[in-house]
């Protein structure tokens, strides 16, 4: 266990270090390569049935447009009252894209590697993100690699409130493509497909980043909490390209948080 | 020139190791870094088999998380244990071998979750108990990676024959004299 050195100033090992930074470019290499073979296959044969989903598709651009048009006019308004009464604007942070260059090696861990690590400014524990909501954190990082735990591992945790009731709670990893959500008192009406938002409390995630919305709500009649099951927002089983948000612990300033 | 072998060897299944389970997601329940280690150390030495699993465990725990060590440690017995075996029986029956991946599958996993459970990390074993006391979705982990060891040895056997296929003739030549001279 004494190959377990830690490098000066940091909880990373040193051994770890080494070994997947030698590795990374190899496997990185290795996924273009069958990244490159998959996708010709896929690409074939979603060929059949593109001129359907080509109209369907249409149909969805215009329908989001119109959203995401309504959702602009609602965020100005939101600005314009949030400068009325004066409260702090909400934090805005850089992003770095990456691609994921492994996953879920082990049966033990849910763990993702990308292709960005200490040289472009990633650093232990900050957030990642994808289109949909949050993966995970950064658990690891080399000079060209991080290691990634998604929020489905067992060991992950992130603070977490319902977006409507602000109903808050911890959400954890189920290791089945799924997390749960504990400790919502049973008074609390919670429904199906309710969205999940982070609080910020955790010191990791920025408040509000989507983490998933709720699949379905056990009760225990014997306890006066709600279990909710939620999907993540995020594809983490199968995500591609991530966000990694630049942003550490310090930068998180109380106003970022749920006070 | 065997060193080199059993080096890249190593390296290969790393590689394949951490690349694979991406698009194959059964591949998780197959660990290559424990398959080289066995088929290593069936070659009759001990001291060879547990440098490889040595190696190879920590470069298993390095990659894939989890704490150094504990992979490398687990391996690294596994490796001496099945040597020590390979001496005293003969283990040369491609059936008997398979079988032995399968034992030695079971030891890794049991070794692994011990440890992570002895030095505090309770969550790999709530991993692999979803409800805290289900030992009988610790038996399917175990089984499931029986299988997944045992089909993927069956096939990593046949080709590491052929990269090592002068040891094996070596090996044989002097299983022969042993037994029936």
């Amino acid at each position: 266990m004494s190959i377990n050195a830690r490098q000066p100033g940091s909880e990373q090992s040193i051994l770890r270090t080494w070994i997947v930074t030698l590795f990374s470019p190899v496997v990185d290499a290795g996924g273009g390569t069958l990244n490159f073979i998959t996708n010709g296959v896929k690409s074939y044969t979603d060929l059949r049935g593109a001129r359907e989903e080509n109209i369907e598709l249409r149909d969805k651009v215009q329908e989001l447009t119109d959203e995401v048009n309504l959702m602009r006019e609602r965020a100005a308004e939101l600005e314009r009252l949030r400068t009325q009464l004066a409260l702090p604007a909400q934090a805005s942070y850089p992003r770095l894209s990456a691609n994921v260059i492994a996953r879920d090696a082990s049966l033990w861990f849910r763990r993702i590697t990308i292709d960005r690590g200490a040289l472009d400014g990633v650093k232990l524990s900050m957030p990642v993100a994808a289109a949909g909501g949050i993966v995970g954190r950064v658990v690891s990082v080399g000079p060209n690699w991080a290691m990634v735990q998604v929020i489905t591992d067992k060991q992950a945790g992130v603070g977490a409130m319902l977006q409507t009731s602000r109903a808050m709670g911890e959400v954890r990893g189920l290791d089945n493509a799924r997390c749960e959500m504990k400790n919502i008192s049973s008074s609390e009406n919670v429904q199906e497909g309710e969205a999940i938002v982070t609080t910020g409390l955790d010191r990791i995630y920025p408040k509000g980043l989507l983490v998933g919305v709720v699949e379905r709500v056990e009760d225990d009649p014997n306890a006066p909490w709600h279990r909710l099951i939620i999907k993540p927002g995020a594809p983490v089983d199968r995500v591609e390209h991530v966000l990694v948000l630049l942003v550490e612990q310090k930068d998180l300033k109380p106003a970022d948080t749920v006070k | 020139m065997q060193t080199f072998k059993i080096a890249l060897t190593i390296i290969v299944a790393l590689f394949i190791q951490v690349l694979l389970p991406g698009y194959l997601s059964f591949f998780r329940y197959v660990d290559l870094a424990l398959i080289v280690t066995v088929y290593v150390a069936l070659q009759r030495a001990p001291f060879l088999g547990m440098v490889t699993g040595c190696v190879a465990g920590l470069g298993s725990d390095a990659l894939v998380g989890g704490i150094i060590g504990v992979g490398g440690f687990a391996r690294t017995l596994i490796g001496y244990i099945v040597a020590m075996v390979s001496i005293k029986l003969s283990v040369e029956n491609p059936l008997t071998r398979l079988a032995v991946v399968g034992l030695a599958s079971v030891v890794n996993t049991v070794l692994f979750v011990g440890l992570h459970q002895m030095l505090r990390q309770e969550h790999v074993l709530e991993q692999v108990l979803p409800h805290v006391g289900s030992w009988r979705e610790f038996g399917a982990t175990v089984g499931w990676r029986v299988l997944g060891d045992t089909l993927a040895a069956a096939v990593v056997f046949i080709l590491l024959d052929r990269v090592f296929a002068e040891q094996r003739a070596a090996r044989r030549m002097a299983i022969k004299r042993r037994f029936y001279e």
